[in-house]
């Protein structure tokens, strides 16, 4: 008898565990990778980074892959993308719904078929048509960069990649939890704000597993001026549980940094860029579920810098408004309040000496030590 | 639990081959990646794909720092796996430290699947045909279906329930469902053996795999050597649904397995003499562990015949709280599976009705099935709007356990029928009897209970019963 206990009844439910989209997020930002010809070269990193998407697919019959490069004036898809021919945002939008219905990896590789000669390598035909996809792609991005495009920016379009990446993930969910009967991204998370963690069992055996890579080569202060919609993004991954991994080659991003210790991602900043594919096969390949049973590189030391509202300058420390909590790196003309318009009491600020009246310390993390204080504008005396 | 070890059963065969055929298997691309896909569980994958690249072994002790100490079973299991499939070996480095590397053919042969061979045919040769007379992917569900049937039906001899008999089977399943004890033949009459009932019960991509093992191990009886067919199989799982592809490349034996996949609906040709072929659906998903669910083969197999196949979700199955049972089928074969377990009541065009009982249960599990494959059957084909019932009710779910989408009081009630039946349990063994005296039965019977044989014993009768006869003879001798 002992047999039927409350333990054992759910064994045949534990089905398959579910497959996995990985998204890659590329930065192809033209300046930065020219700095790292000597060590890396794009293509060289490109082939790597194939390398390990066919791992990745490798590793399940019914994992996806996306690759969006995140350009210096635009971010556009790598893959999937069913008609490589149009660049215009609208279509390409289009384009994507097309491709997403289906399964992938089966249906956009009409127009990639006919390359597959006597003389072509025998390879994995989902492989193939992923590597064949995305170095077309991206060679088409690459001639349709002008000169002046190069000369006018020198960032990267960050913020937009995440947001097209972050469409995509949602898409397939929602695909895939209709194809299986399962409930939708938006219903397990719907619970209330999380903090990122798992919160139970059920949600990750039941849904598509997603997750995000970026590979990032730019630096820092070049994205400040993305600091609300990178941070949006990274809220939403953290409330939909998908985690963000920073693959770093050069630099140092902020945003990064609090984009995977935000969302429990691997972030690694690579002392040594030409061993990228060792890198990316060992710390970056294992999905969520064997991430469980690894000890994953993390960081401690995460910069929690942000950016002001006003100027999009990185700043260490600033002014918050005590009613929206936006950033200022000095205090809002009038004293009122750029994004709420709320009026605020600026108290003894300017008079000297000087104040650190609703100063603190600029911590992301507003209940914080450092947060907890009150945000009155009580004077306190400076040092 | 038999349903738990029949998916691992393709697995368990090839764990009893030599280390030399695992040698001869990993020389091909292909069959690195499907057993790399297939065979390992996920942290073994980890395992690998990290040490693939690697220039140097990488010491036990790092891939043990790797693992978070409360892994370690997974991180053994993984492990044992990767050794048992002569993947992952064990080498010694400088100082006496401990080493894993993958193993040279498989590492090679893996490196090549992720970027490309030059020379191999091994991922199979595309070949070019006018778009006019190549098979649609459509036609060749309906076929990998309407053959796949044809074999199930074969088995459970479902043809009095009106069973089209169109799909002709060739000699050579028969005889391949025969070896593998799945059907016997008496008095000219086809019966389904016990083994029979757990295969029809199981998913398809089991299955497939359950035929495929079969036939590989038969291989060797008709001539062809295992390992060539076991490459030919692997390479089949890792070709492209709807894309003919060329023959001229093969062997003769894998000619010859060709065209006997084809009549389990498993590769298509038009005729054996065709210059090209096309893998089916059950060939394509070889390597997909997501069985049943996102697979339109056993959609169309389970649903209406003739429905489309690209149908999302392909369950049919309503078990409520009260056994009954609904099925949105017209297949006779499904029918005849659902009747061996349930009492049926109503048959519409397509819907049937009946009650799962104690009765019907009982009966089932005298002719050998068990309680586990019911539930799994119906658990496979359950109709979404249970999963999505279950999945609304399990977020009031507070104690955290994976939610089951059969409704819990019948799995329960199920195993609890079954139970019921196992309250006698046979104990082979040796009674002793016929005693003179108490003394002379007390002493021995005291003796077998010390050893731990002793089953049953009486007092009143001076017998008892033990499981091992051995060390109470010689007691009793040297008591003489």
């Amino acid at each position: 008898m002992n047999a039927v206990d409350a333990t054992e009844h759910y064994e045949t439910s534990a089905r398959d565990p579910a497959p996995a989209l990985l998204t890659v997020i590329l930065d192809t930002n033209p300046h930065a990778w020219a700095l790292l010809e000597d060590s890396l070269p794009l293509s060289k990193a490109i082939a790597n980074i194939l390398v390990f998407l066919n791992a990745h697919l490798a590793c399940n019959y019914a994992n996806e892959v996306a690759v969006v490069a995140s350009h210096s004036q635009k971010a556009a898809w790598l893959y999937p993308r069913e008609n490589p021919a149009t660049t215009t945002t609208t279509s390409r939008d289009a384009d994507g719904d097309i491709s997403m219905n289906g399964s992938s990896t089966n249906n956009n590789n009409n127009n990639t078929a006919t390359t597959d000669g006597p003389g072509q390598v025998n390879k994995y035909r989902p492989f193939r048509i992923v590597e064949e996809q995305v170095t077309h792609n991206l060679r088409e991005l690459m001639a349709s960069t002008t000169g002046a495009d190069v000369k006018a920016a020198n960032s990267t379009m960050m913020a937009g990649a995440l947001t097209l990446a972050l469409s995509h993930i949602n898409r397939r969910s929602i695909a895939w939890a209709e194809a299986h009967g399962g409930e939708t991204a938006a219903e397990t998370s719907g619970g209330g704000p999380s903090s990122g963690g798992r919160s139970s069992g059920t949600d990750t055996a039941e849904r598509l597993q997603s997750r995000i890579l970026i590979i990032s080569v730019s630096g820092a202060s070049d994205s400040a001026h993305q600091y609300i919609p990178i941070m949006n993004g990274i809220f939403a991954c953290q409330r939909l549980h998908i985690p963000i991994d920073v693959c770093k080659l050069s630099g140092d991003a902020v945003f990064l940094q609090q984009a995977s210790d935000a969302t429990k991602g691997v972030y690694m900043s690579l002392t040594e860029p030409r061993g990228l594919l060792q890198y990316l096969m060992m710390a970056f390949l294992p999905d969520q579920r064997s991430r469980r049973h690894l000890v994953l590189p993390t960081r401690v030391d995460v910069d929690f810098r942000a950016a002001c509202f006003c100027h999009r300058r990185v700043v260490d420390v600033g002014f918050v408004c005590s009613i929206c909590l936006s950033i200022f790196c000095e205090p809002p003309e009038n004293g009122t309040c750029l994004t709420c318009g709320t009026n605020l009491e600026m108290g003894d600020y300017g008079a000297k000496p000087a104040v650190v009246a609703r100063k603190r310390k600029k911590k992301k993390r507003v209940n914080g030590p450092s947060g907890t204080a009150t945000p009155t504008p009580t004077p306190t005396p400076g040092p | 639990m038999a349903m738990a070890a029949a998916p691992s059963r393709p697995f368990d065969y090839l764990e009893s081959l030599p280390g030399t055929t695992f040698y001869k298997l990993y020389q091909q691309p292909s069959t690195a990646l499907a057993i790399f896909r297939r065979m390992l569980p996920d942290l073994a994958k980890c395992f690998v794909m990290a040490l693939l690249y690697l220039k140097d072994p990488l010491p036990a002790a790092d891939l043990e720092v790797w693992v978070k100490a409360e892994s370690l079973k997974e991180r053994d299991n993984a492990l044992s796996i990767l050794g048992r499939l002569h993947i992952l070996s064990n080498t010694v480095i400088a100082d006496n430290v401990r080493a894993y590397k993958v193993t040279d053919p498989f590492a090679s042969s893996l490196r090549q699947a992720l970027t490309g061979a030059e020379k191999t045919q091994s991922f199979g040769v595309l070949s070019h045909i006018s778009d006019d007379v190549a098979i649609s992917i459509t036609e060749l569900d309906e076929y990998a279906r309407r053959q796949w049937e044809g074999v199930l039906g074969y088995m459970v001899g479902s043809s009095g329930l009106g069973i089209q008999r169109d799909v002709n089977l060739s000699k050579g399943v028969k005889q391949l469902l025969q070896a593998g004890h799945l059907v016997e033949i008496r008095d000219r009459r086809v019966e389904i053996t016990q083994d029979g009932f757990a295969f029809v019960l199981q998913d398809v991509s089991t299955q497939v795999w359950h035929i495929l093992m079969l036939y590989v191990e038969s291989a060797d009886a008709i001539g062809m050597s295992s390992v060539e067919v076991l490459s030919f199989v692997f390479l089949l799982s890792s070709l492209e649904l709807g894309k003919s592809y060329d023959k001229k490349h093969l062997t003769s034996n894998q000619l010859r397995t060709l065209t006997d996949l084809a009549d389990f609906g498993i590769v298509y040709q038009n005729s054996p003499d065709a210059n090209h072929f096309y893998p089916t659906r059950l060939a394509t998903t070889l390597t997909s562990d997501s069985s049943a669910l996102s697979n339109p083969i056993s959609g169309s197999l389970s649903g209406p015949t003739g429905t489309g196949s690209n149908k999302a979700g392909t369950g049919f199955i309503i078990v409520e709280t009260n056994y009954r049972l609904y099925a949105y089928t017209s297949s006779p074969l499904q029918i005849s599976l659902i009747a061996l377990f349930t009492t049926l009541k109503y048959r519409f065009p397509n819907l049937i009705t009946g009650k799962i009982t104690r009765q019907s249960v009982r009966r089932a599990i005298e002719m050998g099935i068990t309680a586990d494959q019911i539930i799994s059957y119906l658990a496979t084909h359950a109709h979404p709007q249970m999963r999505k019932h279950n999945v609304s009710r399990s977020t009031s779910n507070q104690a955290g356990i994976p939610p089951s989408v059969l409704p819990p009081t019948v799995t329960d009630q199920i195993r609890l029928w079954q139970l019921e039946r196992d309250r006698v349990k046979a104990t082979p063994g040796f009674l002793f009897k016929d005693f003179v005296s108490l003394a002379e039965y007390e002493a021995p019977c005291r003796y077998a209970e010390e050893i731990g044989v002793l089953v049953w014993k009486s007092d009143r009768k001076r017998m008892f019963f033990v499981t091992r006869h051995e060390q109470v003879a010689a007691f009793l001798r040297s008591r003489k």
